[in-house]
C-alpha cells in the first residue's frame, strides 16, 4: 500500500523545506519516492542530494528523437520512458528522488504525458509513501500522475495572501481527475503563534484547524552555506512542527 | 527444478533500489551489455547448456555494476526467424519473474539488479540465471525444442559481440519499417486529443502513426497492453471495402462511435470525400492548392509563410478540431514514409511544395526523380511563381504522368 502525500503552497512558504522534512521522516518508516513537481524549487538541495535528469528532459529528448526519426520502431515507447525515468532517480538512504523539471515547451505533448503518467503511476506502487513537492498550481500533478492523492498538505504564510492561494489550490480539487484523503492547513513562518485574522480566515475557507510553525532560526544559517534542510537540528522548529504534522495525519 | 528463489509473475512489479541490491548489469553506468534470441539449427544447439563466460556473482564486489551479454540460442521445426525479437522480448519478462531480480528496457540497453535478499538465499551464480531462463522457456513456449543460454560478464568479449549484435537490431527495425496494414488483425485508437477535438479518433496502422508523430502501431499495441481502459484501445478492422482509400467497416463502425455519431466513414489514404479527422497538435499538415492541384506540407516548426501565402498556424486552425476537411489533414511527419501516404490521391507524386527542412529531412523517402521538382520556400514564394517553377521543371503530376491506382 502506498500513502501519496502532495505539499503545495505559494513560493516562499516554506513549502520545499517542509517537504524534504517530510521525506526524511516518512523514510524511517518505509522507503519513500520524492517527486520534485515544483520547477522553481530544488528539493534535491533541500534534501542534500544530487539533481539527477529531469522527467521534462526525458520527454523532450523523445520528442527530438521522434521529429528525427531516430526511435527504434520496435522499441515501444512506454517501455522506452519506464527505462528513462528509473535512470533519472536519484537514488538514495531510504528516499529515492524524481525530479519533473520544466513544463512542455510549444508542440503537443499529450501522448508523451500520458506515457509518463503510467510510467510514474507504475513507478510510485514500489514505495510506502510518495511525496510530491508541487507547485500551486498543481499542474503536475493532473499531467504527471493519475494516483489518488491521501493526503494535501497545503502550506501558507501568515499572510491573507497566501491564505487566499491555499483557498485556491483548495478550490483546484474539483477539477482534478485524482480525488484527495485529507487535507491539512499548515501556517508557516508565524512569529506569534496563529493570529487571529488568520484563524478567521482558514475558517472562512473551510480549513479544519491549521498546524501552525514558527520561524525558524536555524534555517537561515543552512540556506546562507548552501546547506540540506535535512541537516535542521533536532529541537529546530520546523523539523517539530513537521514530526507534529506527521503524527497529526497518523502517517 | 529447486532453485534457490522462488519464481512466478507475482514478482513482475518487483523493483530492487540501490540500497537493497547486490549486484546490477548494465544500467546507464555500463557501455557492454546485450540480450540477443538467435534461431538456430537443432544441430547447433547444445540443449540446456548454461555458458558463463567471465566472473560469476559470487565474484562480484557488492553493489558494483557489472557488463553483461545475454545470447539464447533457440532451435525448433516451427520457429521463424522473425519470432526473435518476441522470444527476446520473453527475457524480460522471465526475468522479472524471478524473485529479487529486476530487468528493465530491451536489446543493448539492458538493466538487471539482483537483490541482497535473493543473493543470501543462495542465488549467486549466472548459472542459475540462465537455467531459470531455459527451464521458463521450455515451460512457457513449447515450439522451443532446444536451447543454450550463453552469459557473458567478460567485459572485451562483449565488446566484440555487441558490433554483431546493433547488426541483428538494425535488420529487425529494417523489417518492421516494412509491416503492412495487411500484415496486422488489428489497429488502435486513439481519443487523448478529444478534450480539444470532441470528434476526432486517431486512428494508427502500421502505415498510418498518429498524427501527433508520437503513438506508432507498436506504440499502441504496448499503451493498450498496459492500460487496456485508457484511451489508446483497440480498432478492429472489420470488412476491407477499399483498399486504395483505406476504408474498413470496422473502422467506420468505431470511428462513428468514438465521434459521437459526427462521421461514419474514414479514409485512412486519402485527403478528400471522408479525410481523417484532424487533432490540434498534429505534426504538419497536408494541405491542397488548387491552382496546381497538388498538395503541400507544412509542419509546425516552419516559421515563415507557406507558398499559398498563410502560415502553419493558420492553416493548422482552419483544419484542427476534429473535423472532416476535404483537401486538409494534419499528419505525423513520419506519414511521409508511408508506402500508403495519401496513396489514393497519388501520393508523393502529387506533392508540390513543402518546407527545405523537410523535403532535407526526409530526402530518403521522397523518390529521386521527384526530389527536384518539388518546390520549396527557397524556389517560390506565391502560387504564381509555383505554377510557373512546377512547368519548368515539369512536375510529373502537372505533365499528367501520374496515375492514380
Amino acid at each position: 500500500m502506498t500513502t501519496t502525500i502532495v505539499v503545495a503552497g505559494k513560493g516562499g512558504t516554506g513549502k520545499t523545506s517542509i517537504s524534504a522534512l517530510l521525506v526524511q521522516v516518512l523514510s524511517k518508516k518505509g522507503v519513500v519516492l520524492a517527486i520534485d513537481a515544483d520547477p522553481a524549487t530544488n528539493l534535491n538541495q533541500a534534501l542534500g542530494v544530487d539533481p539527477g535528469s529531469t522527467v521534462g528532459r526525458i520527454r523532450e529528448d523523445m520528442t527530438r528523437d521522434i521529429q528525427a526519426g531516430t526511435l527504434s520502431p520496435s522499441i515501444s515507447k512506454p517501455d522506452y520512458l519506464e527505462g528513462q525515468i528509473r535512470a533519472a532517480l536519484v537514488e538514495s538512504k531510504g528516499f529515492d528522488l524524481l525530479s519533473i523539471g520544466r513544463p512542455e515547451g510549444p508542440g503537443c505533448y499529450c501522448a508523451a504525458n500520458n506515457m509518463l503518467r503510467m510510467s510514474v503511476d507504475k513507478l510510485g506502487r514500489g514505495y510506502r509513501y510518495v511525496v510530491i513537492d508541487s507547485e500551486a498550481g498543481m499542474e503536475h500533478i493532473s499531467r504527471q500522475t493519475t494516483r489518488d492523492v491521501d493526503v494535501l498538505v497545503i502550506v501558507s504564510d501568515p499572510t491573507q495572501r497566501s491564505i487566499r492561494t491555499a483557498a485556491d489550490i483548495k478550490g483546484l480539487i474539483g477539477e482534478m481527475r485524482t480525488r484527495v484523503g485529507q487535507i491539512a492547513l499548515v501556517i508557516n513562518r508565524s512569529p506569534d503563534g496563529l493570529p487571529p485574522e488568520i484563524a478567521r480566515a482558514a475558517e472562512k475557507y473551510g480549513f479544519g484547524s491549521p498546524l501552525t510553525i514558527g520561524q525558524d532560526p536555524n534555517l537561515a544559517g543552512l540556506e546562507i552555506k548552501g546547506r540540506p534542510t535535512t541537516e535542521l537540528p533536532a529541537d529546530s522548529p520546523l523539523r517539530l512542527g513537521v514530526a507534529d504534522l506527521v503524527a497529526r495525519l497518523g502517517l | 527444478m529447486d532453485f534457490h528463489v522462488d519464481i512466478g509473475p507475482q514478482y513482475e512489479g518487483e523493483t530492487i533500489r540501490k540500497d537493497d541490491m547486490y549486484v546490477e548489469f548494465g544500467g546507464p553506468s555500463v557501455k557492454n551489455k546485450f540480450e540477443l534470441v538467435t534461431l538456430k539449427s537443432p544441430g547447433e544447439v547444445e540443449h540446456e547448456k548454461v555458458d558463463v563466460i567471465g566472473p560469476d556473482i559470487k565474484d562480484m564486489r557488492e553493489g558494483s555494476s557489472q557488463s553483461l551479454a545475454i545470447m539464447v540460442d533457440i532451435a525448433g521445426e516451427t520457429l521463424e526467424k522473425d519470432m526473435e525479437p518476441v522470444i527476446e522480448r520473453r527475457i524480460h519478462m522471465y526475468a522479472n519473474y524471478i524473485e529479487g531480480v529486476y530487468h528493465m528496457n530491451q536489446r543493448n540497453d539492458i538493466w538487471i539488479r539482483l537483490s541482497k535478499e535473493s543473493f543470501n538465499k543462495g542465488f549467486n551464480s549466472l548459472v542459475e540465471f540462465g537455467e531459470i531462463l531455459i527451464f521458463l522457456f521450455t515451460s512457457e513456449l513449447s515450439a522451443i525444442e532446444k536451447i543454450a543460454v550463453t552469459l557473458i560478464t567478460d567485459k572485451k568479449k562483449i565488446e566484440e559481440l555487441l558490433p554483431q549484435a546493433m547488426k541483428v537490431y538494425q535488420a529487425r527495425d529494417e523489417r518492421l519499417k516494412g509491416l503492412r496494414e495487411e500484415d496486422v488483425d488489428v489497429f488502435y485508437g486513439c481519443i487523448l486529443c478529444q478534450s480539444f477535438a470532441p470528434t476526432h479518433c486517431c486512428v494508427i496502422t502500421p502505415e498510418r502513426t498518429a498524427n501527433c508523430g508520437a503513438i506508432s502501431w507498436f506504440d499502441g499495441r504496448a499503451a493498450y497492453k498496459l492500460d487496456p481502459e485508457g484511451p489508446i484501445f483497440e480498432v478492429q478492422k472489420g470488412e476491407l471495402i477499399d483498399p486504395v482509400k483505406g476504408e474498413y467497416s470496422a473502422v467506420n463502425q468505431e470511428v462513428a462511435a468514438r465521434s459521437l455519431g459526427q462521421y461514419d466513414r474514414m479514409y485512412l489514404h486519402s485527403a478528400f470525400e471522408h479525410p481523417h479527422t484532424s487533432c490540434g497538435c498534429f505534426q504538419a499538415v497536408l494541405f491542397y492548392i488548387p491552382e496546381v492541384d497538388g498538395f503541400g506540407i507544412v509542419h509546425r516548426d516552419y516559421q515563415g509563410f507557406t507558398v499559398i501565402g498563410q502560415t502553419f498556424s493558420r492553416i493548422a486552425g482552419a483544419t484542427s478540431g476534429g473535423k472532416q476537411i476535404d483537401g486538409a489533414c494534419g499528419m505525423a511527419l513520419e506519414l511521409i514514409r508511408s508506402p500508403k501516404f495519401f496513396q489514393a490521391d497519388g501520393g508523393m507524386h502529387r506533392v508540390v511544395w513543402m518546407p527545405q527542412e523537410i523535403k532535407e529531412r526526409y530526402k530518403d523517402a521522397i523518390p529521386a526523380d521527384l526530389y527536384d521538382k518539388i518546390a520549396t520556400e527557397k524556389d517560390v514564394k506565391d502560387v504564381a511563381e509555383l505554377g510557373q517553377f512546377l512547368d519548368r521543371v515539369g512536375h510529373p503530376w502537372l505533365k499528367g504522368e501520374v496515375s492514380l491506382p
